[in-house]
């Protein structure tokens, strides 16, 4: 190419990418503007993890199984537990993470037998020392008196329940045992009538 | 006084040499690497990279923890195509244990591969074109970028390091409007196609600095290991999708583009190439959607691959990603070697960039995009 065409040719290049940018201009902005914006967060977002709040219990449903302690990559769950009085099974009674270490791959919610961790939409939480620990009990334990005095009188219920059920089968059988002993002395067509009820 | 002098230093130069330090913490330098350059005037006689700043320990890591404590590692070895690099590592796994995966989360895992490797060319595009001075398309680029990292965030709920892979499947299934936004998306990134060839492809500067510049001959090439786009960009058409499908890749219809020039031009045009054929395969993927489960009704936490040694490969958006994994039939791996693109790449400056100019050095180093973290490990 020539020297002439080359500079005219040159010239053509610059300006078309002028052009585009002229064009774009009066574009609509894509900016977000974002300690004024809020931005939308999408279901799936990962932040820090939370203990579900059932709607049934009315609390978390952590047993303290150690599943998610035991699985998590950067060691940053610490949970203490055990049994509480009047209920079955145990209980967390502390269960913090700390923030500063974990990778946020989400293993511990996949991992949770009982489905009681999820992701928290914290996304402008900051602070300012080394320590960045989240106790998630926390907001759990204005329902914690509640819970347990509800799982306790469902227990004692069930336990009442057991029992009244335990006692009629005492009873039943019983019952069954006399009226055998009775048939013992009646007719044998009455006592093929009570073996058909039987079964 | 360094303590440690590389190498390079030690030998003896004349008075008309002289050393240039790049980086480690320079503005357009890839990460933190350290070039160490002897130059002649403007010419470059030798070159030296020096690496281990951004040492994570990643294979040693792996040896303290069970297979599954690994995989959130997997997407921090190379931050931008993190997605590639976990599944390949889930697949790596579930070949070794024998775990069968659905269907459907293969597809899933081809899709969200190919968006991953296109939002990677994109970071790329803007990145290399900002080195060698131009700021525009930087601008557009990551328009478009963010667009495909609002798409993964909605499904991964993250957006560089996903931990998206589960064994046996994906952490979560994708949903009608992930297939809405992905279809617009590719609408628009075919639409921006031209422009962006208008705005770069023809402009005269740009050419002027990619033209015949850090051409890459086979020889080395072959020597180093040279994979990914640049070895495409000498004329090899080796992928691993289509050299070793894996993931269901062999059903998709893909053409890998290549370049005989191997300098940063031909480059540039692959990996230009490479984004059209990935919207293909993403296309055809999410046409042929099957219906179905995406991970195990039960999920695989504890595992124990019969003892052996195995080797798996993915392509990762800069090229052939490896993974050599030893089993000693425990739950802990004895050895995961990772063997990633981007090493060769660096290590075969020292000889491509010998007898170049300093300010071609951005160029070069860009062109064959290199991604630091995963150098190091």
């Amino acid at each position: 190419m020539s020297y002439l065409g080359s500079i005219f040719s040159g010239f053509k290049t610059l300006l078309t990418g002028l052009g585009i940018t002229g064009k774009e201009i009066g574009g609509k902005s894509v900016t977000e503007l974002y300690p004024h914006v809020e931005p939308e967060l999408p279901e799936a977002f990962r932040s820090v993890i939370q203990l579900v709040r059932f709607e049934e219990s009315g609390s978390h449903d952590c047993v303290a199984c150690m599943q998610c302690v035991k699985i998590c990559p950067s060691t940053c769950i610490t949970i203490e537990g055990g049994k509480i009085e009047g209920i079955k099974g145990k209980r967390a009674s502390e269960f913090e993470i700390d923030f500063a270490l974990c990778s946020l791959c989400g293993l511990c919610i996949d991992t949770c037998p009982t489905d009681t961790l999820e992701w928290a939409n914290i996304y402008d939480d900051a602070g300012q020392e080394r320590e960045w620990v989240y106790d998630l009990l926390k907001p759990h334990e204005a329902f914690e008196e509640q819970y347990l005095t509800t799982r306790r009188a469902i227990e004692a219920k069930e336990a009442a329940e057991k029992a009244a059920k335990k006692a009629a089968v005492a009873k039943a059988k019983a019952e069954k045992a006399a009226s055998e002993a009775a048939s013992q002395e009646a007719s044998p067509e009455k006592s093929d009538t009570t073996s058909e009820a039987d079964s | 006084m360094n303590p440690h002098p590389a190498p390079a230093l030690e030998r003896a130069h004349d008075d008309e040499t002289y050393y240039l330090n790049m980086g480690p913490q320079h503005p357009s330098m890839h990460g933190v690497l350290r070039l160490l350059l002897r130059l002649r005037g403007e010419l470059i006689l030798e070159c030296d990279p020096v690496i281990g700043y951004a040492h994570r320990a990643h294979e040693k890591m792996a040896e303290n923890r069970s297979w599954i404590q690994f995989l959130p590692n997997t997407s921090r070895i190379d931050y931008l195509s993190g997605m590639i690099y976990n599944l390949g590592y889930c697949q790596a796994v579930e070949k070794m244990a024998s775990i069968e995966v659905p269907v459907r989360a293969q597809a899933i895992r081809v899709i969200v591969s190919e968006l991953n490797r296109i939002q990677s060319h994109l970071l790329w595009f803007g990145t290399f074109l900002l080195d060698i001075g131009g700021i525009t398309p930087f601008l557009y680029c990551f328009d478009d970028r963010e667009k495909i990292l609002s798409i993964l965030e909605r499904v991964t709920g993250s957006r560089l390091t996903y931990s998206y892979g589960r064994f046996g499947g994906v952490s979560q299934d994708i949903d009608d409007v992930f297939i809405e936004q992905t279809r617009s998306f590719l609408t628009r990134m075919r639409k921006q196609a031209p422009m962006y060839h208008q705005l770069v492809h023809e402009n005269v500067i740009f050419r002027k600095r990619c033209e015949g510049v850090g051409v890459i001959s086979r020889e080395v090439a072959h020597d180093y290991g040279i994979t990914g786009p640049t070895l495409r960009a000498i004329g090899v058409d080796y992928d691993v999708r289509r050299a070793e499908p894996y993931s269901g890749y062999e059903q998709y219809d893909f053409e890998i583009p290549t370049r005989t020039g191997g300098d940063c031009l031909a480059r540039f045009e692959v990996r230009i190439e490479e984004m059209e054929q990935s919207c293909r395969i993403i296309e055809q993927a999410l046409d042929a959607l099957p219906d179905g489960p995406v991970k195990p009704a039960k999920f695989i936490k504890k595992l124990k691959p019969p003892a052996g040694e195995f080797y798996f490969a993915v392509e990762s958006a800069r090229g052939h990603f490896g993974m050599h994994m030893v089993s000693d039939g425990g739950d802990v791996p004895s050895k995961i070697k990772l063997r990633t693109p981007s090493f060769s790449l660096l290590s075969s400056m020292s000889e491509v960039l010998e007898g170049t100019m300093v300010a071609d050095t951005i160029a070069i180093l860009g062109s064959v995009d290199v991604v630091l973290p995963e150098i190091d490990r």
